[in-house]
């Protein structure tokens, strides 16, 4: 008699169990997926570019989304990380800030079953987010730094304005850029700064820099934010006419100053090609896809007076 | 007695446990370790192994000029490399060509059949980027840790190029030989120009006229 109570128990409880199991499923199913969009700053208009197209397409595939901005700040992005997976955050679309020190938060993304699509900066782990959607700096700063030399006739004094140490885009724009450049011994970079992406600090850099060399033909920026910076500094010291600026991004100041022959050149990215991709994928993975290529780089094309009529902001015209 | 007995063995334990858990390591031997991608070596083989190979089967360049202008679409879905999305890609080409002139950065050479309006260089001077390792379509970039070290592949098959290749043929051509070649060609697809078309050298053999 005990014993059939006992599993007449069992039995109701595991029914019970199951019930609740099944309410909560179905509850879930029924809710719209969110994802989080994680991005560096918001401080560059690029980023609040790449940013809103992600959300933009997260919407438009039917999923609830929400911008969070890192400010630059590893510790930050950790607290966005630990929020959106609190907040029970389906897919995390993500800008990293440090490509070494934002590698925990993709991690503890991956523990709690929550897939990270990286967009434009990648992180030094190839396992921990499910897909890296990468500009290719390398290859846009080669190009670059093609017309670098051919602009200088292989000769002169430049300065290199680096952006954040800890990304590896800086490094791939400055090692792209040097793989050429290096070959001529009469390109001397009399200086070589970090200006972290910001266009006021490349502008003090400059200035800065200015001072110890006034005699310089030529600054390479790793970004557009920090060529404006720079175009600036030369501005206000009277040598726009004669330094020759370099940037990269593809932004709607530096595409407007390429056409009033403010600035030499610039290397396109596509960060609405990175954002959408990004959210596509999330979508694919809400669906069941689990086969993602690690790796996903877009091309960058090099822009100059010649070719600039192609491009708009952030992209080629349509 | 008998307490203070376990407690030593548990001492000893504990002792052991920690000593077997923690292990300290130079900060430049881990360093090392995540830096040891040797970029020369990797380059070495794959252009033995992989790239020659793969450039050897590349398309006739005169065929995918004439294919390019009537139908560019199947052109680049067959013939073309490229590793990630976007508008550049990489065409495997080989062929045999006529010199026309030799300029400081480039030698420009012209097919026996090339469509109007193309313009023809084999670069001597500008030897960078990914157009060589990236239209072999031999590689995979989902084999690296980072892609610093993918591109530090591009950076020493290029000094190939420029070591290997280019001196020998820089040092005999002359206006009016031929010259067989394969190599790379990067084309953008949505704004394809056929005036500038520069074909990154993999193997240049001249034969005087």
């Amino acid at each position: 008699m005990f014993k059939q109570n006992t599993i007449s128990s069992l039995l109701l409880c595991a029914i019970f169990a199951l019930a609740l199991f099944g309410c909560k499923t179905k509850e879930k199913k029924d809710e719209a997926n969110k994802v989080a969009i994680i991005v560096s700053t918001l401080n560059n208009p690029w980023f609040v570019f790449l940013a809103e197209q992600a959300k933009e397409k997260a919407n438009e595939l039917g999923y609830e989304a929400k911008i969070f901005d890192s400010q630059n700040n590893t510790a930050q992005e950790t607290d966005h990380f630990e929020n959106a997976l609190a907040s029970g955050y389906d897919a995390i679309l993500f800008n990293p800030t440090d490509a070494d020190g934002s590698i925990v938060n993709v991690k503890n993304a991956k523990i709690a079953g929550v897939p990270v699509f990286c967009m434009d900066r990648e992180v030094n782990d190839p396992d921990a987010a499910t897909s890296q959607i990468l500009s290719d700096s390398y290859s846009g700063s080669v190009s670059i730094a093609k017309k670098f030399v051919e602009s200088l006739n292989k000769k002169g004094n430049y300065v290199e304005i680096l952006g954040m140490v800890g990304d590896n885009n800086t490094w791939n724009r400055s090692r792209g850029f040097h793989s050429v450049v290096d070959h001529y011994p009469d390109l001397k970079m009399v200086a070589q700064q970090s200006a972290d992406f910001d266009r006021n600090k490349a502008m003090e850099v400059l200035e800065s820099v200015l001072q110890a060399n006034p005699d310089i033909d030529a600054v390479f920026c790793g970004n557009d934010a920090m060529a404006m910076g720079a175009y600036q500094a030369l501005v206000a010291a009277g040598k726009a006419d004669k330094v020759k600026v370099f940037g990269f991004d593809g932004a709607e100041d530096v595409v407007n100053s390429i056409q009033d022959e403010k600035i030499v050149a610039t290397g396109m990215q596509f960060p609405a090609v990175m954002a959408q991709t990004a959210a596509t994928f999330a979508d694919e993975y809400f669906k069941g896809k689990r086969d993602f290529p690690k790796k996903m780089p877009v091309a960058v094309e090099l822009v100059t007076s010649k070719n600039v009529g192609n491009y708009v902001a952030y992209g080629a015209k349509k | 007695m008998n307490k203070l007995w376990q407690k030593g063995v548990l001492g000893v334990l504990i002792l052991l446990v920690a000593y077997n858990s923690v292990y300290f390591k130079k900060l430049d031997e881990v360093k090392a370790t995540t830096a040891g991608f040797d970029g020369a070596a990797y380059a070495t083989t794959f252009w033995s192994e992989k790239l020659t190979p793969a450039m050897e089967k590349g398309v006739d360049l005169s065929a995918l000029l004439q294919q390019l202008q009537t139908n560019p679409d199947q052109a680049f879905a067959t013939h073309s490399h490229a590793l990630g999305i976007g508008n550049i890609k990489y065409f495997p080409v080989k062929g045999v060509a006529t010199v026309k002139n030799v300029r400081e950065n480039e030698v420009q050479v012209a097919l026996d059949a090339q469509p109007a309006g193309t313009e023809l260089t084999i670069a001597t001077e500008y030897i960078f980027g990914n157009a060589v390792r990236d239209a072999s379509g031999q590689i995979d970039i989902n084999a690296f840790t980072n892609t610093m070290d993918f591109n530090t592949v591009s950076a020493e098959l290029n000094n190939i190029i420029r070591t290997q290749v280019i001196p020998p043929f820089k040092g005999q051509v002359k206006t009016g030989d031929r010259v067989e070649f394969t190599g790379a060609i990067e084309l953008n697809q949505k704004y394809l120009n056929f005036s500038s078309i520069e074909i990154i050298p993999v193997s240049l053999s001249v034969e005087k006229q």
